[in-house]
């Protein structure tokens, strides 16, 4: 499949602007201005762009505990995002939940989860309800590799394909969860999982945002059409820690650098310069989202703390 | 006035809804094919709805309540049935962590939140350690429920119509041993509120407070303490833990200066504790003696029937506890 370049360059800007929402929030976490913890997709932008952009505005979205990323590429302002992560009021959720169980119903993202795993029979409803009202939609229902060892995931699996429920899991393999290498925790890959029910899956290259997008614009199509669940696992890697302050003393150095040389962004940079695009479109982009970022944590520090009020007491 | 079951009045709330909305559906085990109902509530409503509405699901039940919360987040007027409300450990998360949560968690981005999670509890029946005990103790500690617990008929289909269109999440306690009693409610249609309770039957002498099948077991204490010595027992049936009306069982301490509070799950960390916390916050100068609670004794359900009826509270024990108590 052939990007346009008006395409392309979307995508750069969506994967350059999610890296630096994570370097801020970063920078938030170890300056202590973020509280609690951080979960941050450094290194997986692919997946996120790839994926979420292959949406239409009648799908709907749940992601993960690592779910920046996945907003930010379903729509939702970095301004907004970032207030909440730093639990201020104009955030999305008027600041009182942060990083990990944000809501953004206006981009039907139907919330991030902190409970790993919890969003798989979440999405079965989700699903159910589009078949009921016959609307031509679907969810896209992002899992790690770790949340794949959970219940839920098998349950899940076998009542979306039973009921032919229009769910796209999407897995972002970064091969760790937490700490844990995903060999230590299954003897079977995650697609094979999916397979034993029936469902259709497809591996692909996580870093590639180009072979995620095309893929997903398919798997899509195939949910939408026949009202099927499909399963694409985007091979990946978390640069960073499990949260900001994780040391990562289980992962050897090797293993960072090799896949430090696939990072998905460098990479679609080398193919715009490949298509002929001019260095300077692509530095406009940079330093507009270098802007973009600037503002949203403007916006974040210099917003207030929500007070507490009674009406929050349930 | 027409007479009706338990299970009956339940339906009866329910179709009703199907059939004004149709974002109302059912999910659950067992409730359109198969056994059409474990406890009857649900029989005869997958011919009239069919499958879209009345689901049937695999034995799975964190897919059943996930299929509630996700179709709750899309806007529709969801019930979950839990077979049997010890069953509801199996899908927690979905109670502790997620559908309690979402309007707090999503600052208002759903106003409208209608859930209903339906349990049925209670013991009696020698059905033993797994299908047997009351649980809203548990529920009540968990910010944004709601809790509604009817021990009759007409509150039964009143308080469901409330429940499903309350726009926030209901647990709804039934109790196996009530689902083939009778009770009278109205031809026209009606509904319940939430934070109301009622009067069951007046009294002077003492108070009672009692849920779910305990006020079944109140009535008879009442009954036999009025022939045997001519005390006048009041039942206050909150028919809503939470919202709790604490102003009609304070009323009532007021006249009665004497409380008990009956109920069938484990008296420690209970509902009475609670009830009673409220009770003397506000109502302590009109207590002649402290609160009293009956509750099952702290252990496990047992399956046979002399343990059975040890633990859990009965006519004679809690006439004796009485006794006991107010030195009457």
């Amino acid at each position: 499949m052939k990007l346009s370049k008006e395409k392309s360059l979307e995508f750069y800007e969506k994967m350059l602007l999610i890296r630096q929402f994570e370097r801020k929030v970063y920078e938030f976490a170890v300056t202590a201005v973020v509280r609690g913890s951080v979960h941050l997709c450094i290194g997986e932008e692919a997946a996120a762009v790839g994926t979420v952009m292959s949406m239409e505005k009648s799908d709907y979205l749940l992601p993960t505990h690592r779910g920046h990323g996945q907003a930010l590429a379903g729509g939702t302002d970095p301004k907004k995002l970032l207030a909440e992560i730093i639990g201020k009021e104009t955030g999305l959720c008027k600041g009182r939940v942060g990083s990990m169980h944000f809501f953004d119903r206006e981009n039907n993202n139907l919330g991030a989860q902190g409970i790993v795993g919890a969003q798989f029979p979440i999405a079965l409803g989700v699903g159910k309800a589009i078949k009921n009202k016959k609307i031509k939609s679907c969810v896209l229902c992002f899992f790690g590799d770790g949340a794949s060892n959970q219940g839920f995931f098998y349950e899940s699996l076998n009542i979306a394909s039973l009921w032919d429920l229009p769910i796209f899991f999407v897995c972002v393999n970064n091969l760790y969860g937490m700490g844990t290498h995903y060999k230590k925790t299954s003897k079977v890959g995650v697609t094979k999982k999916a397979e034993l029910f029936g469902i259709k899956t497809k591996a692909v290259d996580g870093n590639d945002v180009e072979e995620v997008y095309s893929n997903s614009q398919d798997l899509i199509k195939y949910v939408k059409n026949n009202s099927k669940p499909v399963l694409l696992e985007c091979k990946t890697y978390r640069w960073l820690g499990h949260s900001a302050f994780d040391n990562r003393p289980y992962r050897p150095k090797e293993e960072i650098a090799s896949w430090k040389k696939l990072d998905p962004i460098e990479r679609f940079k080398t193919k715009l310069l490949d298509m002929k695009i001019k260095k300077e479109e692509i530095e406009e982009i940079e330093n507009n989202v270098g802007k973009i970022i600037a503002e949203a944590a403007d916006f974040a520090l210099k917003s207030s703390y929500p007070e507490f009020d009674e009406s929050i007491m349930q | 006035m027409k007479t009706i079951k338990y299970s009956e009045a339940l339906r009866e709330a329910i179709r009703e809804e199907m059939i004004k909305d149709e974002g109302v559906i059912i999910v659950g085990e067992e409730i359109g094919q198969g056994y059409r109902g474990c406890f009857a509530v649900t029989t005869g409503l997958y011919e009239e709805f069919g499958s879209d509405r009345i689901i049937d699901t695999p034995i799975a039940e964190n897919s059943i309540m996930g299929i509630g919360i996700g179709a709750a987040l899309m806007g529709m007027k969801p019930i979950v049935e839990i077979m049997f409300s010890d069953f509801v450990s199996v899908c927690f998360d979905g109670v502790l962590n997620q559908i309690s949560k979402i309007k707090f968690m999503s600052g208002g981005q759903f106003p409208e939140l209608n859930f209903v999670l339906r349990l049925p509890g209670g013991a009696g029946n020698g059905t033993g350690p797994h299908h047997s005990q009351c649980l809203e103790s548990i529920f009540m500690s968990i910010p944004g429920l709601n809790i509604a617990i009817p021990s009759n008929p007409y509150d039964a289909k009143g308080l469901l119509k409330t429940a499903i269109n309350y726009g926030n999440p209901v647990v709804f306690f039934e109790h196996k041993k009530l689902y083939y009693t009778e009770g009278e409610i109205p031809e026209e249609e009606y509904s319940v509120p939430f934070g109301k309770g009622v009067v069951v039957r007046e009294g002077k002498d003492l108070t009672i407070v009692a849920t779910s099948y305990m006020v079944k077991v109140a009535e008879e204490v009442a009954g036999e303490m009025k022939k045997s010595s001519g005390i006048e027992i009041e039942i206050i049936d909150p028919r809503t833990l939470v919202p709790l009306d604490i102003e009609i069982i304070g009323d009532s301490v007021k006249k009665t200066s004497k409380l008990l509070i009956l109920e069938e799950g484990i008296e420690r960390g209970g509902v009475a504790a609670e009830i009673s916390y409220h009770v003397n916050e506000k109502f302590l100068d009109y207590l002649d003696y402290p609160v009293k609670r009956v509750g099952s004794r702290n252990s496990t359900i047992p399956m046979t029937p002399k343990l059975e009826k040890a633990i859990i509270p009965d006519k004679e024990r809690v006439i004796d506890e009485i006794k006991k108590h107010f030195e009457v």
